[in-house]
């Protein structure tokens, strides 16, 4: 039986999309059997991110009307040889052609089939999102530096305090400026931690390949060498119960002896 | 067999006690007879109007009962109910009474968009974070972290008061007073051993705790509970 997470922020473009396309595609690499469900109906996206886009036949109001089978309306990622499947949103409608019974009726059927289901909520506190945390288990807040991101985030958790999950939520910190948390500019990692209350699941940092991969519709977790990549293998790591030291802030401003050195040698 | 309506003079007054062993027939009877009697005696002296305090012992009056007996009253222009008092109270308002004079100890963490009431007093463990509401009809004693709303005396009490370090609190409110202390230095006068308060003048003000029996006389005579002082 697999286990549902939901993963969510309140606030809108925080990276909610990105996380959840690339702790699945993390998971499809270790080799676990994911199911991504996207519950941004009218604004999908996930499908973009995965590259998965014109491969779209059903949709899951689809599946809860019952104009489609669950396993018609799945889209195989082909990347990973029948690891990794997309439950895409509707883009014709809004998000309140689902209830909470219809998403807790989608998730229940995939659980058996699947190690861990991924539930992309949209943005905001309405119908979506108690859509989304029903059929949930745990929920994985992500935030980023940002007051904003984190009053939101907090709204999100005291929301979730009372409509408490099968387990505690966890925290993702997402698009982390070194320079800027050195400089005190932004919370920190521990301060916004400590403010939320929530246990840390990881920490991504903020990286512009993240998003010209994803333009080409490839998760950033497939470059082996990019941080943020590995802030997302990272977390997928811990979801399955290892345990990761959390990455280190290094400056990106002052690069090391041994990084000046070889980039001596690149410029050449 | 003793008169279920009896009069007795106090020294705030006239009162009347309803006997609560009598049936209800027999004390409208007797009540009307005495205020009959008193009628004929202070028609012979000077005219005055008396305004008389019920007693109705260990019973309970409803709503109807208490209409009947402000209808025998009110056959009489020089007689009038001050109030009706009883020696007992139900459950219910015994319970509230409980609520208002607990002080209540809270310990959790009230976040954006949470708003927590509270009838009564508060000791404060936890935390409000920004955007988050603590309102209390009583006093609120602060230990915890404070960065969203407080008020004391919800929603229009200004005689309650605000103890502790709350000069992160977006903003204090009692009663109808408050002040957004963004737009104010009174951050700077805030610290561990402050009470906030409304003044004489209706107007938020702080204090430091060595000053409790100035700034609320009232409330410093009524802090009870010690033993040996």
């Amino acid at each position: 039986m697999g286990k549902a997470y939901v993963i969510t922020s309140g606030k809108g473009g925080v990276g909610k999309t990105t996380s959840s396309a690339n702790i699945g595609t993390a998971l499809a690499m270790m080799g676990k059997k994911v199911c991504l469900l996207d519950l941004d109906i009218g604004l999908r996206n996930l499908d973009v991110v995965l590259g998965l886009d014109n491969r779209i036949m059903y949709d899951i109001v689809d599946v809860a009307t019952g104009k489609a089978k669950l396993a018609q309306a799945l889209v195989k990622d082909k990347r990973f040889d029948d690891l990794l499947y997309l439950l895409p949103a509707a883009q014709n409608t809004d998000k309140t052609a689902l209830n909470e019974g219809q998403v807790v009726e989608i998730v229940d059927e995939l659980k058996p089939d699947f190690d861990y289901v991924l539930i992309d909520c949209p943005a905001g506190i309405e119908q979506g999102f108690l859509n989304a945390i029903a059929g949930a288990d745990s929920a994985i807040i992500v935030t980023t530096p940002e007051i904003s991101a984190v009053r939101d985030a907090d709204r999100v958790v005291g929301i979730l305090e009372q409509h408490p999950l099968k387990e505690e939520p966890h925290l993702i910190i997402n698009r982390i400026r070194t320079h800027m948390m050195k400089d005190g500019t932004v919370m920190d990692i521990d301060e916004i931690t400590h403010h939320l209350g929530v246990e840390l699941l990881g920490i991504v940092f903020d990286d512009d390949k993240v998003i010209s991969t994803s333009n080409q519709g490839e998760p950033i977790v497939l470059d082996t060498d990019n941080p943020a990549g590995q802030g997302y293998r990272d977390i997928a790591r811990r979801i399955t119960g290892e345990s990761v030291p959390l990455m280190e802030m290094k400056d990106e401003s002052k690069p090391t002896f041994w990084e000046k050195v070889s980039g001596w040698f690149k410029n050449k | 067999m003793p008169e279920a309506a009896v009069l007795k003079g106090t020294k705030d007054g006239y009162e009347i006690i309803l006997n609560d062993k009598a049936e209800y027939d027999e004390i409208f009877k007797s009540l009307t007879k005495l205020l009959d009697n008193l009628k004929t005696q202070t028609a012979s002296t000077t005219p005055q109007k008396i305004a008389f305090e019920i007693q109705t012992q260990r019973r309970l009056f409803n709503a109807q009962e208490r209409s009947e007996i402000e209808q025998i009253f009110s056959k009489y222009s020089d007689f009038s109910i001050h109030k009706i008092n009883s020696d007992v109270v139900t459950k219910e308002e015994s319970a509230q009474i409980i609520d208002q004079k607990t002080v209540h100890v809270i310990d959790r963490v009230i976040r954006n968009g949470q708003e927590v009431n509270v009838t009564g007093d508060v000791l404060f463990l936890g935390k409000v974070h920004e955007g988050g509401k603590l309102l209390v009809t009583g006093n609120l004693y602060v230990i915890g972290e404070v960065k969203g709303i407080i008020q004391a005396g919800f929603p229009n009490v200004e005689d309650k008061m605000i103890f502790g370090d709350v000069h992160n609190a977006q903003q204090i409110r009692i009663g109808e007073q408050f002040e957004i202390l963004d737009d104010t230095k009174s951050a700077d006068k805030i610290n561990s051993s402050s009470i906030a308060y409304v003044n004489a003048l209706h107007v938020l003000d702080y204090g430091n705790v060595e000053d409790l029996n100035q700034i609320n006389p009232k409330f410093f005579n009524q802090i009870g509970g010690i033993i040996n002082g």
